[in-house]
């Protein structure tokens, strides 16, 4: 009898910890890391363009889950690409993805980020880490950081930025090109190829 | 994106006239979106060819203390606004701090030129008559475009309206003669052309990195009018930001 209720014990506690809330100290940090890493270390040091957007690459896309992303943005048209569509999106809308974004970033430049706690997301696995930027003379701008857990590693999902969700813009964006464009998600493909280049 | 960018957004909102129903809210009709694409670009070419070359021969003349100068000035005449939005909203703290930051501004911060009241811990509590609507349960409308002024809504145009008549600086002017008046003029003109120059680099890198630049302003400009503050209905529960949208990893897999 003990034995089965040891079992049954270890049998829920292994149950539990595959679907274990996001630790939400371990998501502070790792946001903290890497706006001191991005904003700090890269945006404010006098490294070269070369060197700064490499060392962004890599920081973006260590941290950023660009591929669940990708899959987001394209919404119902995921399903709808065939298989080599959908790798060459995701690959083209990293590219796409650290291009621009390494350009956003030096809008925070000098800019320190200020840290105000965590909202808890309807996904346990997921949370908000709170952060706030000051922006010339106005009120600091509101970016909240969307953290999900893959499986013990922290990636980012989503940024909200005064309210704008930047995955959600995104995918407003992306099926709106695709259900417009006579060749659909193969349209969406040339245009991304054009911008990457 | 800046807080600077969503009043850029919020300062552009004129629309047409009435409200429209609220099923309507949040989407525009076919019809409507035709009309907005040509509008919006439209108003690309005129902010390609004269907006931004007029707000980067500003920001070459300028340099970022007098830029601040300039924005400083300009919130502080809108401190009024705000204190008879927040009476309009049942908020009389607001109300204080509004007129506190004007009065304080005003005289130690010259005229508002500089932000006193901020230094002294009265912290900025901006609203508008768009949102005191919000928090009546006026619907918001259709996305739409106008003419030069970019992106709204109806009820962010009437607010829009309604704030630039109620301003203080619009009776002054109005009370006086026609240079007054002209003056007046030339001063939106200033606040709209200091407020481009502060996020030209951001708005250029924004259409860089958009596919579809029109449904990336549309998604944004929305999506941000959510911050506005909501009116309270009696059923209405704490609800999880709506930025809490779902998003499932396993819907993709």
């Amino acid at each position: 009898m003990k034995k089965i209720f040891i079992y049954v014990l270890v049998f829920f506690s292994i149950i539990q910890s595959g679907f274990a809330d996001i630790n939400k100290e371990k998501a502070v940090l790792m946001i903290e890391n890497l706006t001191k890493e991005g904003i700090e270390d890269i945006i404010n040091s006098n490294v070269s363009v070369e060197d700064k957007n490499k060392v962004f690459r890599k920081l973006f896309t260590e941290n950023l889950d660009l591929d669940f992303i990708g899959k987001y943005v394209l919404g119902r048209y995921w399903r709808q690409a065939n298989l080599s569509q959908q790798k060459e999106f995701i690959a083209l809308y990293k590219e796409f993805n650290v291009k621009t974004w390494s350009k956003r970033f030096d809008e925070f430049k000098g800019k320190e980020f200020v840290f105000k706690g965590t909202t808890p997301s309807s996904n346990p696995n997921q949370v908000f880490v709170n952060t706030e930027v000051p922006v010339g003379d106005g009120k600091p701008a509101s970016v909240k950081w969307r953290v999900s857990d893959k499986g013990g590693k922290l990636k980012v999902i989503d940024i909200i930025i005064e309210n704008v969700s930047l995955a959600q813009t995104a995918r407003n964006e992306y099926t709106a090109f695709i259900s417009k464009s006579p060749k659909g998600i193969e349209g969406l493909l040339e245009n991304l190829r054009q911008k990457v280049e | 994106m800046s807080n600077k960018i969503l009043t850029l957004l919020l300062f552009f909102s004129i629309s047409l006239s009435g409200c429209a129903s609220s099923s309507q809210q949040v989407s525009d009709v076919s019809t409507l979106e035709k009309y907005n694409r040509a509008m919006f670009s439209f108003n690309n070419k005129v902010d390609k060819y004269v907006v931004r070359p007029v707000a980067k021969g500003y920001k070459a003349v300028t340099n970022k203390y007098i830029r601040t100068r300039v924005s400083n000035f300009f919130n502080n005449i809108d401190e009024p606004v705000s204190a008879a939005n927040h009476i309009l909203q049942g908020e009389f703290g607001g109300t204080g701090t509004n007129l506190s930051r004007f009065v304080i501004n005003t005289t130690l911060g010259v005229a508002g030129l500089f932000d006193v009241a901020t230094s002294l811990g009265v912290q900025k509590d901006k609203t508008s008559f768009d949102e005191t609507m919000a928090t009546w349960c006026i619907p918001d409308g259709p996305f739409v475009v106008l003419p030069v002024i970019g992106p709204g809504t109806p009820r962010s145009v009437v607010g829009f309206v309604a704030d630039g008549y109620s301003s203080p600086a619009y009776w002054v002017a109005h009370e006086g003669n026609d240079d007054a008046m002209s003056a007046y003029y030339w001063a939106v003109g200033l606040k709209y052309v200091n407020l481009m120059a502060e996020n030209i680099t951001f708005l250029e890198s924004l259409e860089e990195g958009s596919i579809d630049y029109y449904e990336a302003v549309k998604s944004a400009y929305l999506q941000n009018r959510g911050r506005l503050k909501k009116c309270v209905k009696k059923d209405d529960v704490t609800e999880t930001p709506n930025f809490d949208f779902d998003m499932d990893e396993m819907d993709y897999n």
